[in-house]
């Protein structure tokens, strides 16, 4: 709020003053009134109008200033309406009662959003974890009837991919409350690679890979979340490999912690893409020939990431193949123990 | 070794049942959960396999029960993989907590596993083969054949070992390349190769000649 403002605001109120002082200024003239003393009038009058206008602005200015301030530092700006400081203007405690009424409508807008999105994904997650029953009953039919024929291994190998996209819908669903799905224990990095491994066998022995696992090294994290990243890790791997692909999976100790590389043969990501592929949504021109590519995978594990305060990246030589780096931070809580 | 399956999904019982049966355990998969804990009190087995979400009872609540009395091993099958439920599972005195989907090889290694830790499995590995003369040392990672020792690496050791495991019959290239796997060699196919060429130039060494057979489109055989 500006002088220049306020008095553009008040021009009607100060244009009504001014041709009331011509007319009286008229009419003193008329009935032979002294001039000196109607100038004093109209200088006297000039000046409490004035100083009205001061105060006035003065008065304003601070409500506005209040309010804004109040506005800068709350988080949720739509309660406004509820914290506008207190004014005797009709017009003030007005438009606050709109505004009240206007934001309780928004309140009752997002809370009925983000019921749905709850019931949303609480469903997401009760159906993953009935659907997962069937899952289960196809894997063990097919195994126990492996002798029998070779498509029970075909259809393990789809049912696992099943498996894997029901998996990724979970933690989408649930990397926004990470915080509330997390055991951190000390936990071997090697027996999660391990696990992950023989989990893929049959599909990474179909495609004739070759690992190699070099992990010797003990971090703190949550297993569960570490295996899904790396089962997506190991997945782009497959999908993105050339002849003869070899995986090595090996842990170095970086300065701040423990790094896990996992290093692929494969087709290796373009220089000018490398900087997306953690991007939701992005295939890049691998993702885009031929392999079927969601953009989800990488996504998902920057996602985790970030709220396991794992830190991630990726290099590359194209057409020579990619390198996944993920580095676990030592807490300096732990290192004193 | 007995072990008792609670899982009210039928097919899953069922198969359940012929994957250990086919492991060589004994198994006993009761189709009524009104009272689970009493049916391990009366069965006694080695092992329970609970599932957590049964149509009457928590298994959570039922191995509650089955502490109160008995210290028989208890491994959770469940398809929740709420952190909060896994420790749940243990701080009721479960001895493993496995979600479905388990794999058969990784749920059989982890009730090997279970029944070692509780001391139920003393069987002991056996670690000296011995087939047409020649002797596979698993301790000492070795091969000897008439008093002629030779060293082998770690991958080969493991190739023999299944080799000899199955003596007498043809291991098809991909089962094998499969038990490697589910035994932390991760190799493929022509590596297997290699790996198979090396061990029978260290046979020849020590004088042993055809002690692999190779039958395409069966495997191998000792």
């Amino acid at each position: 709020m500006t002088w220049q403002n306020f008095l553009k605001e008040k021009s009607l109120l100060l244009l009504l003053h001014l041709t009331c002082m011509g007319l009286l200024a008229g009419f003193l003239r008329l009935t032979d009134y002294n001039r000196a003393d109607t100038a004093l009038i109209l200088i006297f009058w000039l000046a409490v109008l004035l100083i009205w206008l001061t105060a006035v602005f003065l008065e304003r200015r601070k409500y506005f200033r209040e309010a804004e301030q109040i506005l800068e530092h709350v988080e949720q700006r739509y309660l406004l309406g509820e914290l506008m400081p207190d004014s005797y203007h009709l017009e003030d405690r007005l438009y606050r009662d709109m505004l009240r009424r206007s934001n309780k409508s928004v309140l009752e807008q997002i809370r009925k959003m983000e019921e749905e999105q709850r019931d949303y994904r609480e469903y997401i997650e009760s159906w993953v974890h009935e659907v997962k029953a069937p899952i289960t009953a196809i894997e063990l039919l097919c195994e126990n009837r492996r002798k029998e024929g070779e498509h029970f291994c075909t259809i393990s190998v789809e049912n696992q991919k099943i498996e894997n996209y029901v998996d990724m819908a979970l933690f989408y669903a649930r990397s926004e409350e990470v915080y509330k799905d997390y055991l951190i224990r000390e936990t071997n990095l090697e027996e999660i690679v391990y696990e992950v491994l023989k989990k893929n066998r049959l599909y990474l022995i179909q495609n004739q890979v070759r690992a190699e696992v070099d992990c010797g090294a003990m971090v703190y994290t949550d297993r569960k979340w570490i295996a899904f990243m790396l089962n997506q890790i190991l997945l782009n791997s497959v999908k993105y490999k050339r002849e003869s692909p070899v995986i090595v999976f090996r842990t170095e100790r970086g300065k701040n912690g423990v790094v896990l590389l996992v290093e692929d043969n494969g087709v290796g990501i373009a220089a000018e893409e490398i900087s997306r592929i953690f991007e939701k949504g992005f295939t890049g021109s691998n993702g885009r020939e031929g392999q079927r590519s969601t953009g989800m995978g990488l996504y998902l594990c920057r996602r985790l990431c970030d709220k396991l305060g794992i830190g991630i990246s990726a290099s590359s030589e194209y057409g020579r193949g990619t390198t996944l780096r993920l580095e676990f931070p030592i807490s300096h809580y732990i290192a004193r123990k | 070794m007995q072990i008792l399956i609670v899982e009210d999904d039928p097919v899953i019982r069922r198969e359940l049942k012929v994957l250990l049966e086919n492991a060589d355990y004994q198994t006993t998969a009761p189709d009524a959960f009104e009272d689970v804990a009493e049916q391990v009190f009366l069965s006694n087995p080695d092992l329970v396999l609970l599932d957590v979400n049964l149509p009457r009872a928590s298994g959570f609540d039922i191995c509650t029960r089955i502490r109160e009395r008995m210290e028989v091993p208890v491994i959770f099958l469940t398809s929740r993989t709420d952190s909060m439920d896994e420790l749940t599972g243990i701080l009721k005195g479960g001895d493993d907590y496995i979600t479905k989907p388990y794999q058969a090889p990784i749920l059989l290694a982890r009730i090997g596993a279970v029944l070692k830790r509780t001391g139920r499995m003393q069987e002991k590995e056996k670690t000296l083969f011995t087939q047409k003369n020649v002797t596979l040392d698993i301790l000492k990672c070795s091969l000897s054949y008439e008093g002629r020792v030779t060293e082998l690496t770690k991958n080969e050791m493991k190739i023999l070992h299944l080799l000899f495991l199955h003596a007498g019959e043809f291991v098809p290239r991909l089962d094998l390349i499969e038990e490697l796997w589910e035994n932390q060699i991760f190799i493929d196919d022509n590596t297997l190769s290699v790996h198979i060429t090396r061990i029978r130039e260290k046979l020849k060494g020590m004088g042993v000649s055809d002690f692999i057979e190779t039958r395409r489109g069966m495997g191998y055989r000792i």
